[in-house]
């Protein structure tokens, strides 16, 4: 269960951020992730809401997550881009290329990302 | 009165761990250490691994070994007694090493003690692929006593690794298969290399330490 970490790591980033524009709210945050990032969304919000619950910065803040189309790199042809199909009959995670049918892929997880915040700053 | 202002921020939520990451691995590479990080689920044979390495390593080289458990020292007990330095991480409910936990340990350390390091990190095969440590290489270490679709439940942790270990391969053929774990690994991510070893009889361990790119007089 990293999505404790990972919660950890994201309202240590933020507050830092909130300091540096005197925000005094939090009120929304929004992420990116990778479908095949390992994240399951309802266990970030419940982690995120444990940290938050107590700090006056982050008072009925919204953190949004949004799932980000999955991409392979292809080690046949170099492609980079969407996989073709999802998954294989045997391996889950090897996609296959959408230029060359290759199923000599790579994921290429594009990790957790914070990509905007909305702030509340006093005039 | 307030305003709202809406800051781009594009920055991974692991940024700061994985900047902590990358001086790690640039300060062992800069004083030409070596660095590696185990992982691989509860009863791999992660430990009885790394006594093997520390025996057959000690000798020549001064190792020291991070330990990253919920509880207990027994396997940092167990490393130090084959000629290691060892240090013991409870992570309490934590499922996974991290960057901060190794740096905390190397300050208490002079690095230019050892020459090789390890961190056995928290067995599981799902958390410690997410979180780098500053390791030059991420070693999975997978025993045939897991079953025959390990590899194929947990892909993500082998497309990150460098080095697939099949562990407990002298029990090939009692009712264990290899073959399968090493086709899998093989297939789920190519160039990656695969070594068949048992910790228990030292098989494998000569061609394990070769790919981690130690030479032994």
């Amino acid at each position: 269960m990293h999505e404790y970490s990972l919660a950890s790591a994201i309202v240590d980033q933020i507050k830092n951020i909130a300091l540096e524009h005197n925000a005094s709210k939090v009120k929304t945050i929004t992420v990116s992730a990778d479908p095949y990032e390992m994240v399951i969304p309802d266990l970030l919000q419940d982690a995120f809401k444990i940290i938050t619950n107590e700090l006056e910065l982050f008072k009925d803040s919204i953190l949004n997550m949004m799932i980000l189309p999955a991409e392979v790199i292809c080690i046949d042809c170099d492609y980079k881009g969407e996989p073709a199909v999802d998954g294989d009959e045997e391996f889950a995670y090897n996609f296959k290329c959408a230029k060359c049918g290759s199923r000599d892929t790579h994921l290429n997880i594009r990790h957790l990302t914070i990509e905007t915040v909305d702030l509340e700053i006093p005039e | 009165m307030t305003q709202n202002k809406k800051i781009e921020v594009k920055k991974q939520a692991y940024l700061v761990n994985d900047e902590q990451a990358d001086a790690i691995r640039q300060l062992m590479k800069s004083k030409s250490k070596l660095f590696f990080n185990i992982m691989g689920s509860i009863g791999a044979g992660k430990t009885l691994l790394l006594e093997r390495l520390a025996e057959k390593l000690s000798p020549h080289y001064n190792v020291f070994v991070i330990n990253g458990d919920v509880a207990t020292t027994i396997d940092a007990d167990r490393i130090a007694a084959r000629g290691a330095t060892t240090v013991q991480i409870n992570t309490g409910g934590g499922c996974h090493l991290n960057a901060n936990l190794i740096q905390k340990e190397l300050d208490k350390i002079n690095i230019d003690d050892y020459d090789i390091f390890f961190a056995e990190n928290v067995g599981n095969l799902i958390c410690p692929s997410a979180w780098d440590v500053g390791a030059q290489l991420n070693i999975v270490v997978v025993s045939i006593t897991e079953g025959e679709y390990v590899i194929k439940k947990h892909p993500i942790i082998f497309k990150g690794a460098d080095i697939a270990v099949i562990n407990k391969c002298d029990l090939d053929g009692l009712g264990f298969d290899s073959d399968t774990l090493v086709e899998d690994a093989e297939k789920i991510k190519s160039g990656m290399e695969v070594i068949c070893t048992s910790a228990k009889t030292y098989l494998g361990l000569e061609t394990l330490i070769e790919a981690l790119g130690i030479e032994l007089p």
